[in-house]
């Protein structure tokens, strides 16, 4: 960026502070009755703000709940006036803050697009000349002169982002559009957000996947309770506000893995006959002290603790890893991939290390059992919380795959259009 | 990304984008589609209910004035002997424009609250849009009348003045239906009172009684001029003038109107400039 171009978007000095009043002195009696209000303490949402959005990039806002960034948003989008401070744009500005939000139940999808266009700043001529485009992005066929009430909120969210979108903004405003719409209409979503973004159209995201916005953002912006924490390249931002989520993480949970959630209400299911019973589940690091956050890609050991009431032989030792939507991911035990287990009565314990931890970040869930030839001793079904975070850049997926890339091979310039696969 | 270093030139604007009032037309006249399309969506009839209600209001008032109540109707300006169902509807056409436009003002800016969170546009645009929708109406109306009085061969080249007076009357009731919207959001008992205050005007505007009917005096107050030069009654007298009796009006009529427009404008203008910029925030 050169010193001389001017920014898309200059925030200076912003500040905004709600009053907090307990109740809002909306009635006119009162007003009457208890004056304008005795001032009830403020809030400051943002707090000497200042940034400026080169044009032409993308910059993604990241912080947790209330850190004042969908407050920026909206003074970016001039829908709440700054307390101190400004906002400069260079460029129209569309702002996709809630789709489908200027909607009209009664009227047609048709109809709807010159309404919203019409309140994004367009004239009838704009509508005309995008409205095919519009239509088509949107892939609601002959729905599109049917009245929105009808329309599913898939349909109706895709409306609305085809029309923000279509519109060639020059600044675009987007706030957490992510689950939107099926899988196709999201992978159209983001393509389409990658061509504006490649046609030079400035971009402002608010995005907690932090998968997005690493992908997505060029630069990104971290506000924490209205500060701005850290501003610079996306990738770097993302990291240092990864790590400080983390630390917090574990300041919170202390032992997060330690004992079963058996006698919690409600109520992990422990079946089995009980000879053998898992007593708690420890999750330490490299140098043998317990973590509570774990990392991926970072060694860890699991230490299942069990306690013996009565002797039993060739039994199998079970671990189950499932994933925080619910699927059995992997899984793994001592009779197949483990040495022969004949337990005495009395306490133990058994290891199982990673050297490299290959979940990825999520609420995971771990699930112990004992059993023998079918029957069970004891079964603890997703008892164990195992919160895995990142570290660094952020995958897709659940599991960290083992392949290994190796470099492209070129067959020659001879371009057949034929797909070299052999089936 | 970098800290703000100054020295670098401005950006060219702040964020809200506030083209004067002419250029925001097409949004107008967009909320008023909008209010227009879905008032009479779904129904059988559709747009003809546009044209049935007013004449039923003509039917049932026809009735009630000539057989129950039996007013003595001034004479129309063809010298005809006047017909007191086409004087009082004169009357509730203007009347029926201004209060239904403050109503739907009101609650036209309410129900685009969501939007107003979202997004910035002037809050003008639903209100002014609600009285489009409604003066719409109102020209239907207008046009059945005038109707009316030409079957009855009560014409006049002073209709030709039927649009300065609709003039007046929009900017009148656009500042004050502006103002009372905005207020609104921010006061939101104000709707109860205007729906009294409505009330009130209905009664104390010569719109089922000739002014004659109003005491000059009373309670040491001069009332019939007091009537006489409220708004809304120079508006509704002024339309009688034109069309009913044919008269151009009096030069202290048309004065009073463009008056009573250009201070509820600069009310308009006051209280949106004020009060009309955090709308967001209050909804």
């Amino acid at each position: 960026m050169s010193a001389v171009e001017r920014p898309a978007i200059r925030v200076e000095h912003l500040s905004k502070s709600f009053a907090l009043h307990t109740e809002k002195r909306n009635s006119l009696k009162e007003r009457v009755v208890r004056g304008r209000g005795s001032r009830g303490g403020q809030f400051d949402a943002l707090d000497d703000v200042s940034f400026d959005v080169p044009r032409g990039t993308t910059v993604g806002l990241v912080g947790h709940n209330g850190s004042g960034k969908s407050t920026l948003l909206k003074i970016l989008a001039g829908v709440y006036r700054p307390t101190s401070g400004a906002v400069l744009v260079d460029g129209r500005v569309s702002a996709l803050l809630e789709l489908g939000a200027g909607f009209h139940g009664e009227l047609t999808g048709r109809e709807n697009i010159y309404l919203n266009g019409a309140i994004l700043g367009l004239t009838k001529r704009e509508v005309d000349a995008a409205i095919d485009q519009i239509i088509e992005f949107s892939g609601l066929g002959d729905f599109i002169d049917s009245p929105v009430k009808i329309y599913s909120s898939g349909m109706y969210v895709r409306l609305g982002f085809a029309i923000a979108v279509t519109v060639e903004p020059e600044i675009l405003i987007v706030d957490e559009i992510i689950a939107v719409g099926d899988e196709e209409f999201q992978r159209k979503c983001f393509d389409h957000l990658f061509r504006l973004r490649n046609q030079g159209t400035t971009i402002v995201l608010v995005t907690h996947s932090m998968g997005l916005a690493a992908e997505l953002c060029d630069s990104a912006v971290w506000l924490d309770h209205g500060v701005v924490r850290a501003i610079g390249a996306a990738p770097e931002v993302i990291d240092q506000y990864l790590a400080e989520v983390n630390r917090a993480e574990a300041a919170n949970v202390p032992a997060a893995a330690g004992t079963p959630e058996v006698d919690t209400p409600e109520g992990v299911a422990r079946t089995g006959s009980g000879e053998v019973r898992v007593s708690g589940v420890e999750l330490l690091g490299a140098d043998g002290a317990p973590v509570s956050v774990l990392l991926t890609g970072e060694p860890l050991t699991v230490r299942v603790s069990y306690e013996v009431h009565e002797p039993v032989s060739e039994v199998s030792i079970a671990l189950g890893f499932v994933h925080e939507n619910g699927v059995g991911i992997a899984g793994t035990n001592t009779r197949q991939h483990g040495p022969r287990v004949d337990l005495e009565p009395g306490r133990g314990y058994i290891d199982y290390v990673f050297d490299e931890l290959p979940l990825l970040p999520a609420n995971w869930r771990l699930s112990t059992a004992v059993r023998s030839r079918g029957h069970t001793y004891d079964h603890l079904d997703k008892a164990f919380p195992l919160a895995v975070r990142a570290q660094g850049e952020v995958e897709n997926g659940a599991v960290r795959l083992r392949g290994t890339w190796h470099a492209p091979v070129h067959l020659g310039a001879d371009a057949t259009s034929d797909p070299v696969v052999s089936s | 990304m970098t800290q703000v270093d100054t020295g670098m030139s401005r950006a060219v604007r702040e964020v809200r984008s506030t083209p004067p009032i002419w250029r925001q037309w097409n949004l107008v006249w967009n909320f008023a589609q909008r209010d227009l399309k879905s008032k009479f969506k779904g129904s059988a009839l559709g747009w003809a209910w546009s044209l049935v209600v007013p004449l039923a209001t003509l039917a049932i008032y026809t009735v009630v004035f000539s057989v129950v109540f039996r007013m003595p109707p001034p004479q129309m300006g063809s010298g005809r002997d006047g017909l007191f169902v086409i004087w009082l509807f004169a009357g509730l056409t203007a009347w029926t424009f201004f209060a239904s436009s403050i109503n739907a003002g009101i609650s036209g800016l309410i129900g685009t609250g969501a939007l107003l969170k979202k997004i910035f546009f002037p809050a003008y645009a639903p209100v002014l849009g609600a009285m489009v929708a409604q003066g719409v109406q109102s020209l239907i109306e207008l046009g059945l009348y005038l109707c009316v009085l030409l079957v009855l061969g009560n014409l006049g080249w002073t209709w030709l003045l039927v649009p300065f007076w609709a003039v007046l009357l929009v900017l009148f009731t656009s500042g004050l239906a502006t103002a009372l919207a905005v207020l609104n959001v921010h006061t939101r008992d104000l709707a109860h009172l205007v729906a009294v205050f409505l009330q009130l005007g209905f009664y104390a505007t010569p719109i089922i009684y000739t002014l004659d009917y109003v005491p000059a005096e009373r309670w040491g107050l001069p009332l019939r001029a007091m009537v006489e030069w409220s708004p809304i009654s120079l508006f509704v007298e002024t339309l009688r003038d034109l069309t009913y009796g044919l008269e151009v009006g009096s030069g202290t009529a048309w004065l009073g109107m463009a008056a009573w427009a250009a201070a509820s404008l600069a009310l308009g203008a006051w209280v949106h400039r004020r009060r009309g910029g955090d709308l967001g925030e209050e909804l």
